[in-house]
């Protein structure tokens, strides 16, 4: 098992060099860099800028100098915003999207296993046509759509009630969290039902959900000790690329919500090819998730004997 | 004779599907008592497994349906109750094993907890009691090493160890009947017999009644009292594992022994297959099922179902052949043929 742990461990440190090589490598090809749209800087400030920060060094050697200051753990300073170390962006709005994120994800995995499984149980009635009737409108619904339409709710609520029930926007406190959270994991919520419901209609008919009913049962028991362990399965195993798709799809959410998150910077890095930011934050998004993943991983051990031994 | 233990009477179970409706049982009725073995014999889609599990209530509903009949265990009636005498007749009652160990037991759960489940859940057992309990129940059913291999999970066994855990499990609440459905279909001919041995010993230690179904006269010949023949869906021939294996009454019940391979040395006769198969469920023919296939075949059989004729006590069958107006002399046929 530790044998086990290592290894993965090993395997995402690679990963995340890997990411980083590849980022380095796609952002160096995009044409320009961050000093080449300051307007009044005439060719001998832009060379003297240049030398400064070592953007007129060899790509290599800039790579280097990069990845040494990773292992340093220092991301550098931001281009773009005024005196501010990647590493402090990171450390300011990053938990407020990990909470997010999180919050999310735990909304999106307890939902889709609950009306999955009810929607198996339910089968063809009313209840399932009803929630699958939902899912493919939280499948194919973008989330800037569902963030509208939430926000556009809780004014309408807040209105009707004459007292701020749910703040519209903004964060600080757990009533600025629901509703973005809700939001940002509708989409992976849709999509957990649909795969818990199937992996769900697979093993309410299968030999040993009968033998668990010929050893008279009860139906609870037989529901929460042989259904929904097994059931749940799959639902683990795509646990980990949803919160790798629920934290990097952070950023309109947070957009709409007026929320001090890590994705806002994120994409306005790369829109102004702030070097040091995109490679600071890719790099954690990227490190984040694949620790993520692992976790997840031995999860499934944990939940799955027939995984643990290996 | 005792009094019957089990009794099936007039049981008939359908499911509706996309094509129509199956008739999958029309009709059983049989009899178990205490401490004997029956066994359910029939070629595959024939309605064994479904008579059982109607019976138990397995059967989902929808698409299943049962139609009529009764199950009475001592006298009470089973069919669509859980309970009877304040006992639960799943698992308490009546213990099941079924085909394919490797897919019949829970993944994720340990053998042990599996075999202590239905002890907590019908005896009220604490966990620690119905763990030892467990332990002595892998002991009984002589697996090696129980306290380790309580702790171990299905994917961890082999075929017959599995088939072992799924015995104890079903006897652990000392049942009064245990049906055991193709035991051993899926296992290999030397576990097929220590498994057939097992259930034998603990059948001769609990007095229990055994159910198995089976398509194996192989394992009729060996382990029943008595054999009830079924095809598409009935009962053809009943009576003790004599009666039908050496007086066999029914041309099936024949059919069934020329078809079944034979290891005799001295013989070299090719294996003589039923030709044709059986018919159609969705709409089963007004006449004998058998009669399309059946070598002896006359107009009264494709007009009209036969009844039971008794041809000695305690022995059935369904076959026109032993009306007293039947042309052949149904005697000099069964005397002949398939019986020596």
């Amino acid at each position: 098992m530790w044998q086990y742990t290592l290894k993965r461990l090993l395997q995402g440190v690679i990963t995340v060099w890997f990411i980083a090589t590849a980022t380095f490598l796609a952002m160096h090809s995009v044409p320009g860099d961050p000093i080449s749209g300051e307007r009044a800087a005439t060719e001998a400030i832009r060379a003297n800028l240049a030398a400064r920060y070592g953007l007129d060094k060899p790509l290599g050697e800039q790579y280097v100098i990069y990845i040494g200051n990773f292992l340093k753990g220092d991301f550098g300073i931001s281009f773009t915003q005024q005196n501010r170390q990647v590493n402090d962006i990171i450390r300011e709005h990053f938990p407020v999207s990990a909470t997010l994120g999180i919050l999310a994800v735990l909304f999106a995995a307890l939902g889709g296993v609950l009306w999955g499984a009810l929607t198996a149980i339910y089968r063809n009635r009313l209840p399932d046509t009803i929630i699958m009737f939902l899912v493919i409108l939280g499948i194919s619904v973008p989330s800037f759509v569902f963030a509208a339409l939430g926000q556009l709710a809780l004014v309408n609520i807040n209105n009707f009630f004459g007292v701020s029930i749910l703040p519209v926007a903004g964060w600080g406190t757990v009533s600025h969290m629901i509703v973005p959270a809700l939001v940002l994991g509708m989409g992976t919520m849709a999509y957990l039902t649909r795969l818990m419901r199937s992996s769900m209609l697979e093993i309410i008919h299968s030999d040993y959900v009968r033998t668990a009913k010929a050893k008279g049962l009860p139906a609870e028991r037989i529901f929460l000790k042989h259904q929904l362990r097994n059931a749940i399965l799959p639902v683990v195993t795509v646990l980990g690329p949803a919160i790798a798709a629920i934290t990097t799809g952070g950023f309109v959410v947070e957009l709409v919500f007026a929320i001090p998150g890590l994705g806002r910077y994120f994409v306005q890095a790369v829109q102004q090819l702030d070097y040091t930011v995109i490679m600071g934050t890719t790099v954690f998004y990227g490190s984040f998730l694949v620790f993520m993943v692992i976790l997840v991983d031995l999860l499934y051990g944990w939940i799955d004997p027939r995984v643990r031994v290996q | 004779m005792s009094a019957p233990l089990l009794e099936v009477q007039n049981l008939h179970v359908e499911f509706d599907t996309y094509g129509g409706t199956v008739r999958a049982v029309r009709g059983v009725d049989f009899k178990v008592e205490a401490g004997r073995t029956l066994a359910i014999v029939g070629e595959s889609g024939c309605g064994k497994s479904v008579t059982v599990q109607a019976m138990m209530g397995l059967i989902p509903m929808p698409p299943g349906r049962i139609m009529q009949g009764s199950a009475k265990l001592r006298g009470v009636e089973i069919l669509g109750r859980k309970t009877i005498e304040g006992r639960e007749v799943r698992g308490a009652e009546i213990g099941m094993i079924f085909q394919d160990p490797m897919s019949s037991l829970n993944p994720t759960m340990t053998i042990g907890d599996q075999i202590a489940e239905p002890l907590i859940v019908h005896r009220g057992y604490s966990r620690s009691k119905a763990w030892a309990r467990a332990l002595e129940l892998l002991k009984l059913v002589r697996i090696p090493e129980a306290e380790k291999r309580a702790k171990q999970y299905p994917f961890e066994f082999s075929g017959g160890m599995l088939q072992r855990a799924m015995i104890a499990m079903a006897i652990s609440c000392k049942p009064t009947v245990l049906i055991a459905d193709e035991p051993t279909t899926a296992l290999d001919v030397t576990i097929q017999a220590q498994i057939l041995d097992l259930l034998k010993d603990l059948q001769n230690e609990t007095g229990m009644a055994l159910i198995l179904i089976t398509h194996d006269l192989g394992v009729v010949a060996r382990m029943a009292d008595d054999v009830a023949v079924m095809y598409a869906g009935q009962i053809v021939e009943s009576g003790s594992v004599d009666d039908v294996f050496y007086r066999s009454s029914h041309p099936y019940t024949l059919g069934l022994k020329l078809a079944m391979p034979n290891n005799d040395p001295g013989r070299h006769d090719t294996l003589q297959p039923i030709e044709g198969s059986p018919p159609d469920l969705f709409s089963p023919p007004v006449g004998c099922a058998y009669a399309a296939r059946c070598p002896h075949s006359m107009r009264v059989c494709e007009a009209r179902s036969p009844e039971q004729f008794d041809v000695a006590p305690r022995h059935y069958s369904r076959c026109w052949l032993h009306h007293a107006q039947s042309p052949h002399r149904a005697d000099g046929l069964f005397l002949g043929g398939g019986n020596e």
